[in-house]
């Protein structure tokens, strides 16, 4: 079953090089993704009718009346997300093609946050002062509340979760374009400090410079270009608007109401799924994903996780890329270009094969979350 | 002494009464007028029932520990003399929760273990200057009383 005409293909993806891109703003890093993505399509700017940019939440860069100028062109669909992720910038596209508004849309993101020492020490969302007062500072607080909670419900240990940064970093061992690809086993990781305990380093995503782009088109429009397409079976996004104090924006079960609903409007299941992709800004999101959107059952993500399912070999390869853990801070955006390049089958030594199904899953700021079902299937 | 965190804006609208009664060493949240639910953080409007009016209203003073995070590492600049401490989410009597900080022995709950989850902390206190008290909170004698759910 597919959600509505016409279906939604993914024609080409970019990504900059990741880690510091010291001496570049960031709109000029999203116009070199966009390049990249074009050229992957076999398009030149004239042959876009749509962008959509994402706003850099540090900065007022990332604005598409800023990337639109750079890049010289005059869409007829045109706007700015506040929040990242690539999936809610990938869902606009898909309605704004499906309404007629364009054919054919650049989605980009580019950030230079860490040339430009950007402040994540404070939380931000409703009550984030009383938070920041508290001395509830930086995401690693609430993701350790939350992983502490976790283990009191369910038993779950810090070696389970280390495995999430360890499977990550072996895929990234894979990936030249991640960051982080010196070895770590589990008995590095359980040697470390703490830095918010139960967290530890490898559990927290580094800041990172770096961009990416996508080209979303019709499916129709896609066959006639460069690269086989990507489709779009599935979308689906949730919003839980609740301040920063509440148990539901920790544990966040209503993250498995919008799984519920992706599973139900695109017809896939979770086995149908080869590669998954889990927005990491700290590892204990891969864990609560796993369970939420039915790859675990609740309170046994810890085990699925020691079991050895998501390394390389395993029978659910997570974040091939190596994830925000290991490959880059993008907000999520190069979950979304891996996912292409594995499906596509682009991914060198780290290709899983014959891969035909991915699932994206990401969330913002503890309030906001979004998943696409990508395939190669005709 | 320069305190080592982050200091509340006493003169924001919504919060200016909440600082106002912790520098009178009292905790109180707005209670809404029409459904009697608590809101926390300081809301202009109650997200139950869309009621605007409220009445800050005293609370019990105690909590439950619902989670707990140790900061071994200042992730703020501004906390770079406070580590190790303690920090929880708490849950009130009133049906609240609230992030706070807990004071221990060490600050570091898992090394001197005087703080776990179900744990009843009580709120304390932390005069800063002539306008600012911060809340702080603390175990009791009580100790471990379970969960509420």
């Amino acid at each position: 079953m597919r959600l509505s005409e016409p279906r939604i293909a993914i024609a080409g993806v970019g990504a900059t090089a990741q880690g510091e891109l010291p001496g570049r703003t960031a709109n000029e890093i999203a116009v070199e993704a966009i390049e990249l993505a074009l050229a992957d399509a076999g398009l030149t700017k004239q042959d876009v009718d749509g962008l959509i940019t994402c706003r850099n939440l540090q900065a007022h860069t990332g604005i598409d009346e800023q990337i639109g100028e750079l890049l010289g062109v005059t869409p007829r669909f045109g706007a700015t997300l506040d929040y990242g992720t690539g999936n809610f910038s990938l869902h606009l596209a898909a309605m704004a093609i499906r309404t007629g508004m364009a054919e054919t849309v650049v989605l980009a993101y580019g950030t230079n946050q860490r040339s430009a020492k950007a402040d994540f020490g404070i939380a931000v969302g409703g009550g984030a002062e009383m938070a920041s007062v508290a001395g509830v500072v930086h995401v690693a607080g609430r993701a350790a509340l939350a992983f502490r909670r976790h283990q009191h419900l369910y038993g779950t240990t810090e070696e389970q979760l280390g495995w999430v940064s360890v499977a990550q970093r072996e895929w990234a061992q894979r990936n030249p374009l991640a960051i982080f690809r010196t070895p770590l086993t589990i008995e590095d990781y359980l040697a470390s400090e703490p830095l918010v305990a139960p967290l530890r380093r490898a559990d927290l995503t580094m800041i990172s410079d770096g961009g990416a782009a996508m080209i979303v088109t019709t499916a129709e429009r896609a066959r006639d270009l460069a690269k086989r397409p990507v489709y779009v079976d599935g979308m689906a996004q949730r919003t839980a608007f609740r301040a920063d104090h509440d148990a539901d924006s920790l544990m966040r079960p209503w993250l498995g109401r919008l799984a519920d609903d992706l599973w139900s409007t695109s017809g896939y299941r979770p086995e149908d799924v080869d590669a998954l992709y889990i927005q990491d800004a700290t590892s204990v999101w891969v864990l609560q994903m796993l369970e939420w959107y039915g790859f675990a059952p609740l309170g046994q993500g810890g085990e699925f996780l020691a079991s050895g399912a998501t390394r390389p070999g395993g029978s659910l390869p997570v974040n091939t890329n190596g994830g925000q853990l290991s490959e880059a801070y993008m907000w999520g955006w190069l979950h979304l270009v891996e996912a292409v390049r594995q499906l596509r089958g682009e991914a060198g030594e780290r290709q899983v094969s014959g891969a035909e199904v991915a699932l994206d899953v990401s969330s913002h700021d503890f309030l906001k979350g979004a998943a696409s079902i990508l395939t190669t299937r005709p | 002494m320069t305190y080592p965190g982050i200091l509340p804006n006493t003169a924001d609208a919504l919060a200016a009464p909440f600082w106002a009664a912790t520098r009178q060493h009292r905790l109180v949240a707005q209670r809404c007028a029409r459904c009697g639910r608590f809101r926390w953080t300081p809301s202009e409007v109650c997200p139950d029932c869309l009621e605007t009016r409220a009445a800050w209203t005293p609370l019990s003073g105690r909590a439950v520990v619902w989670s707990l995070a140790v900061y071994r590492r200042a992730m703020h600049p501004a906390f770079k003399e406070a580590v190790p401490y303690t920090v929880a989410m708490l849950e009130l009597p009133e049906g609240i929760r609230m992030l706070g900080m807990v004071g221990t022995s060490t600050g570091d709950a898992d090394r001197d273990g005087e703080v776990r989850i179900g744990d009843e902390v009580a709120v304390d206190y932390l005069d800063i200057d002539d306008e600012i008290t911060l809340v702080r909170w603390v175990p009791t004698a009580t100790g471990h009383v379970g969960e509420n759910e």
